[in-house]
């Protein structure tokens, strides 16, 4: 069995062979590992990884999990899924740049109107969140085609707060 | 003793104050919003009283329906804990009006020291040295610019009202002192609801240390050491210690002595934190004086073995303080690390969400004050403060060795947390020689990048995972007695390629 797996942008294959009952022998670039297991619980698994043993902590998380082990936190996803699902989600005409917040948010002011010319990484809306302050800023040359929030909304990741026009 | 008192906050500081309540016997009244219906300090508290929406003016900020929360409850006393409404002298006088204590310094402390300009004027008129800078304060870019000439680039502009690193800018040219005096401004209102500003000089090289003081209606002051907070981010500590690395015998008496000027100059009662700069020739200058139990108080409360939050119980009831400065020594070192939800990959930005796993770190000499739980979602509309994780051991390098231990077995899912790079922040050579300054941070951390180093045990552990599939259903398979086919137990796979 392979599998591609992503951590950041680092993907690498993992070639994973069952070796007894709770035990899989795993080999990662030039590495080999001889590893056996407990499933602990649901979040929880008991690795004895060469001889040493370590607690990984698991989380599935949307695309992929988050695995924590000694105190750092690795989000780990599948490669072919991943591709899979982007080229379903990526339609013609869709643009990956956009006002958008990274975070929960609330509007603390809009600092431009329909019609504006916004020059790339000038300040378009600015946002708190958790009381900090954030600008976002346009994503490149262009015009304002229609501001799509006002002071004190709440607004979402993915949110689209003003609809730029990209400049030829 | 009060027979009952309400906690007019959330999170980890809400329980930190009932957990003093419970070693005392006095009953808890928590309020909430509602995004913190089912937060922590609503679960353990013996009683919960709705505020209202999430909003802070709403719920957190709002006075009347906190002191009617106290009146309905038949709470005699309000803890503020810290930020909300900790340091809102207006609070403490409605509380006066209306015969509910306020655990805390008297209104008026409140306002001299909150107002950054007339404790200033205060600290000068006692001889408490203090930072160069205004001591008025200005509305005008132009001449906040001629000042900082006078006195030298880089200048802070900040709020003359509250704390906690907000409405606070750093301007290193006249060019930029006209956008830094509106950010600082404007963050001020939305913080504070005041917009006022100043200038003092910013001290690139210089270490942040304060020192603890407990004072009594009666007179009595005391000090209980200092704590070092260099470690800052966004003009936020996120790593304290105790004692500082840089003390001496003679400095801390020497420091310790302002810092009881300055509580007795102002009329102190309760406690509170006189904050220091000192620069590289070991100069102190006098910051400010926080009107609050701090967020780092559990550090001086393991050296010195005095519970705090007892004591401002005590004062507030009328008790005289019998510690004596005679009485307070400090046994080992102690260091704390604060746990927001932030990612320190992304310029420390909060990060919302729900926790979907939990460990708290625990063994001798670990203290976790924490606020949240498994499966609790972390709100948006308040400060991201999880936990306070805390060690006590003999010497610096243990406490050093023992803090990141407990990090490394801290485990918290679904949210980001600096736990990582703190690790890596104590591990450092220039944390461990102790050349910890205010730019600590920015000098050495500024384009940290998580260490990958376990990450071959992160992917081995995917497909174990994928593996195990459904634990739930496999145990079922099994109590059955019957044997598990791999199509039940091998989770999603595909073909080797």
């Amino acid at each position: 069995m392979e599998y591609r797996l992503k951590i950041k942008e680092e993907t690498l294959s993992v070639e994973v062979e069952n070796d007894g009952e709770e035990k899989i022998k795993a080999v990662i670039g030039e590495k080999e590992f001889d590893v056996s297991y407990t499933a602990v619980n649901d979040h929880r698994i008991h690795l004895v990884v060469n001889g040493q043993g370590v607690n990984a902590y698991v989380s599935d998380q949307g695309d992929g999990k988050i695995i924590a082990i000694k105190g750092k936190s690795y989000f780990v996803c599948d490669a072919d899924l991943l591709e899979q699902s982007k080229t379903r989600k990526k339609g013609p005409g869709s643009n990956p740049q956009e006002v958008t917040p990274p975070m929960p948010a609330v509007v603390i002011s809009v600092a431009v109107v329909e019609g504006d010319v916004v020059e790339k990484g000038q300040a378009v809306v600015i946002v708190s969140a958790m009381k900090m302050e954030t600008s976002l800023a346009a994503p490149f040359n262009g015009t304002v085609q229609k501001v799509n929030v006002a002071e004190g909304d709440k607004v979402m990741p993915g949110d689209i707060l003003v609809d730029i026009e990209k400049e030829e | 003793m009060f027979k009952k008192i309400l906690i007019a906050n959330r999170g980890e500081i809400a329980l930190r104050v009932i957990n003093t309540c419970r070693d005392m016997g006095v009953k808890t009244v928590a309020v909430y919003s509602d995004a913190d219906k089912l937060a922590l300090h609503v679960l353990a508290a013996d009683e919960a009283f709705y505020l209202g929406a999430s909003e802070p003016a709403q719920s957190y900020l709002n006075m009347d329906k906190i002191i009617d929360a106290a009146k309905t409850t038949g709470a005699q006393a309000i803890h503020p804990g810290y930020g909300f409404l900790a340091e809102n002298s207006e609070f403490v006088e409605k509380c006066d009006q209306q015969g509910v204590v306020f655990i805390g310094p008297p209104a008026k402390v409140i306002k001299d020291l909150g107002d950054k300009i007339t404790s200033r004027k205060i600290m000068v008129n006692s001889g408490v040295p203090v930072t160069p800078g205004l001591t008025s304060t200005e509305a005008d870019p132009g001449v906040m610019s001629v000042e900082a000439e006078k006195i030298g680039y880089p200048v802070l502009i900040k709020a003359t009202a509250g704390g906690g690193g907000k409405g606070i800018r750093i301007v290193h040219s006249s060019e930029e002192m006209a956008d830094a005096c509106a950010a600082a401004s404007r963050e001020a209102v939305n913080a504070f609801g005041n917009g006022e500003i100043y200038l003092e000089k910013f001290f690139t090289k210089a270490r942040h240390i304060e020192f603890q003081v407990l004072a009594d209606k009666f007179g009595n002051t005391i000090h209980l050491l200092e704590r070092e907070c260099s470690i800052q981010r966004r003009h936020q500590k996120i790593i304290e210690e105790t004692p500082s690395f840089v003390m001496t015998p003679a400095l801390r008496q020497e420091m310790g002595k302002a810092a009881v000027t300055a509580a007795k100059a102002s009329g102190y009662v309760n406690a509170g934190t006189v904050e220091f700069l000192l620069d590289e020739n070991n100069k102190f200058y006098f910051l400010e004086v926080n009107t609050r139990l701090q967020v780092e108080h559990p550090v001086t409360e393991m050296i010195t073995g005095v519970d705090l939050v007892r004591w401002q119980l005590e004062i507030a009831y009328g008790k005289e303080l019998t510690l004596k400065q005679e009485d307070i020594a400090g046994r080992g070192h102690s260091i704390e690390c604060r746990i927001y939800a932030e990612d320190p990959e992304n310029d420390f930005f909060p990060s919302p969400g729900t926790i979907s796993f939990l460990k708290e770190p625990t063994g001798p000499g670990i203290r976790n004050d924490c606020g949240v739980y498994s499966e609790f979602e972390v709100p948006v509309d308040y400060d991201p403060i999880l936990s306070k994780l805390i060690v006590h051991a003999q010497t610096r390098d243990l406490a050093i060795a023992k803090m990141i231990k407990a990090l490394k077995s801290y485990i918290v899912i679904g949210v980001k947390t600096p736990i990582d790079f703190l690790m890596d922040v104590l591990k450092s050579e220039p944390f461990i020689c102790g050349e910890v300054f205010t730019d600590f941070i920015e000098t050495h951390f500024e384009n940290w990048q998580p260490d990958m180093s376990d990450a071959d045990l992160a992917r081995i552990a995917f497909v174990i995972d994928e593996m195990c599939g459904n634990r739930k259903a496999k145990k079922l398979v099994c109590a059955k007695d019957a044997m598990p086919t791999p199509w039940q137990t091998l989770g999603s796979w595909r073909h080797g390629l």
